[in-house]
């Protein structure tokens, strides 16, 4: 073996792994689902033999299917804007606030990452229900007759999927705004730009890849959150994940399951990159 | 916004992070039956109770060992690959980059419905744990590669030729050189991919065999038909697992994780 030989093949070892760990358990279980998708259902068995487009045209043929897809869309839109105007500022504080307690507050910020998501959502369960801490804390002052209903509703979900994902929000605006010199917003202020002209021409613009990153992330996230929506919105509202991963549990139907999770998927990227799209035309239409 | 208001608008926002967790620990020493408020009384008997359920207690060991195998796999596997990403990759460098951070960017719950698909198609089903580990060791593996690689962004080649221009060979030049910048990295993406295969939910949910629950998802399981504070206690002494492993990484190895 010629020594440029050895220098080409060498370093394909370190990759060699992880190449064949992705491509055996990431990419070929993504091309037998797509397969799966078009399977027909089977009698008694996952699947059965040959074929089919049926399950793309059950589930748009069928409203109530749709309608999930959209409610469980809404969500996530809700969940990534309560993210955003609660992170954003949480962020800025990180970045540029005083330094005193930074080590502390970021901590803060990374605690819930360091704890699963199945306890986080069941401390929500004690902070929400009928007979949760809040509505106990209210009747017991006196301030309603009836529990307010917090749980097992869209209201409950979203409070515990912005939770859950809050520092998918902060932490990506974080690192973007300490990479925003503020000497450019002293320049714009010099120039006789208010705060608020500076902050909306100058910084906004600068650190709208961290809002991007942050908005892609939690609302990716929110689609495919199973255990917060399964825990929290109980039997009543149910999120399209729930439905797939029910639909597969409990009737062992692989085909249809197949069809509605690529579905969500889809449906999810095609939001994301219409928002990618949108965001960035908006920039630039912004900018003189 | 004025000062005070800002800042009191982001203490809401940390009270907001820390409040359910709170409520969990609070909730464990509940004396009573149920979780009910105010409490009746402090008392330590659903520990002990938790400490005597077997059912409990094998999915501990269960998602320790997971979590152990998990994170050797792809400690070993994400830190070579980052090796290769930082020195080797090149024009490729894009195309490794997203390869790898691939399994955080997809839905988890596709990845998972996906492999369990696949362990039945290949014929292994779930009889046997190697579905479940490789789904964790696909889902720990961006942030062993996010950590190593960014250990690495401070690396200088000069520095490799000035050792081989003084006549290091190949493994000592790995050891003395790359080593020590590597090592913070790998820890830390270790001590995060732990954490994560120890708290991840739909990937185990989805590939669990019969007798192979981890304990979110026996805790999920519980959750759904019990309200006794047994669950609080089993989630407090699993935020305090958690905890122990991040203070001792970062007091006595004095590590910073990257998440991103």
């Amino acid at each position: 073996m010629t020594a440029a030989r050895r220098k080409g093949l060498g370093p394909l070892v370190l990759i060699a792994p992880a190449a064949v760990l992705l491509g055996v358990f990431l990419v070929l279980p993504y091309l037998n689902i797509v397969v799966m998708s078009f399977r027909t259902p089977g009698q008694g068995t996952p699947y059965g033999p040959g074929f089919t487009t049926g399950n793309y045209t059950k589930f748009f043929a069928d409203s109530f299917y749709l309608l999930q897809v959209a409610n469980t869309l809404w969500i996530g839109l809700i969940t990534t804007a309560i993210c955003l105007v609660v992170g954003f500022p949480v962020a800025w504080q990180l970045a540029r606030g005083a330094m005193r307690f930074r080590a502390l507050a970021y901590g803060l910020v990374l605690s819930p990452l360091l704890v699963g998501i199945v306890i986080r959502s069941y401390g929500w369960t004690i902070l929400l229900g009928n007979a949760g801490l809040i509505n106990r804390t209210l009747t017991g002052m006196g301030l309603i007759d009836r529990p307010l209903p917090l749980m097992y509703n869209a209201l409950g979900i979203v409070i515990a999927l912005v939770h859950v994902f809050l520092p998918f929000m902060i932490l990506p605006i974080m690192a973007a705004i300490q990479g925003v010199d503020p000497a450019l917003e002293s320049a714009a202020r010099s120039l006789g730009a208010s705060r608020f002209t500076a902050f909306r021409r100058i910084v906004l613009p600068l650190c709208t890849p961290g809002i991007q990153a942050g908005c892609i992330l939690v609302f990716v996230l929110s689609l495919s959150a199973y255990v917060t929506p399964s825990l929290i919105g109980g039997l009543r509202v149910k999120t399209m994940a729930v439905t797939v991963v029910d639909a597969l549990i409990d009737t062992f139907q692989w085909p249809w399951g197949s069809a509605l999770a690529l579905m969500l998927s889809v449906t999810g990227a095609l939001c994301v990159v219409i928002f990618a799209r949108l965001t960035r035309m908006k920039w630039k239409v912004a900018r003189p | 916004m004025k000062r005070p208001v800002f800042t009191l608008y982001c203490l809401l926002v940390y009270a907001f992070l820390l409040a359910p967790i709170l409520v969990v620990v609070g909730a464990s020493f509940n004396a009573g039956n149920f979780l009910t408020f105010p409490p009746q009384g402090l008392s330590p008997r659903w520990y002990v109770t938790f400490f005597h359920n077997d059912v409990f207690m094998r999915a501990i060991r269960t998602s320790l060992w997971v979590a152990a195998v998990a994170t050797v796999i792809s400690g070993t596997i994400g830190t070579m690959a980052a090796l290769y990403y930082v020195q080797h990759a090149g024009r490729w460098k894009e195309a490794v980059r997203i390869a790898m951070l691939a399994p955080l960017l997809l839905p988890e719950v596709l990845t998972a419905i996906a492999l369990l698909f696949f362990v039945y198609a290949i014929g292994i089903g779930t009889t046997t744990m190697i579905g479940m580990i490789a789904g964790h060791v696909l889902i720990t593996l961006p942030f062993v590669f996010i950590n190593v690689s960014a250990s690495l962004e401070s690396f200088d080649p000069s520095w490799d030729m000035a050792a081989r221009s003084l006549g290091a060979d190949r493994l000592t030049r790995f050891r003395r050189i790359m080593l020590p910048l590597i090592k913070p990295g790998v820890i830390g993406g270790a001590l995060f991919a732990f954490i994560i295969s120890f708290d991840t939910f739909t990937i185990s949910f989805m590939l669990k065999g019969i007798g192979t629950s981890t304990l979110p998802i026996q805790l999920f399981d519980y959750l759904r038909t019990n309200f006794t504070p047994e669950a609080a206690a089993v989630s407090t002494v699993s935020i305090v697992l958690t905890l122990v492993v991040v203070i001792v990484s970062e007091k006595v190895l004095g590590l910073r994780i990257h998440r991103f």
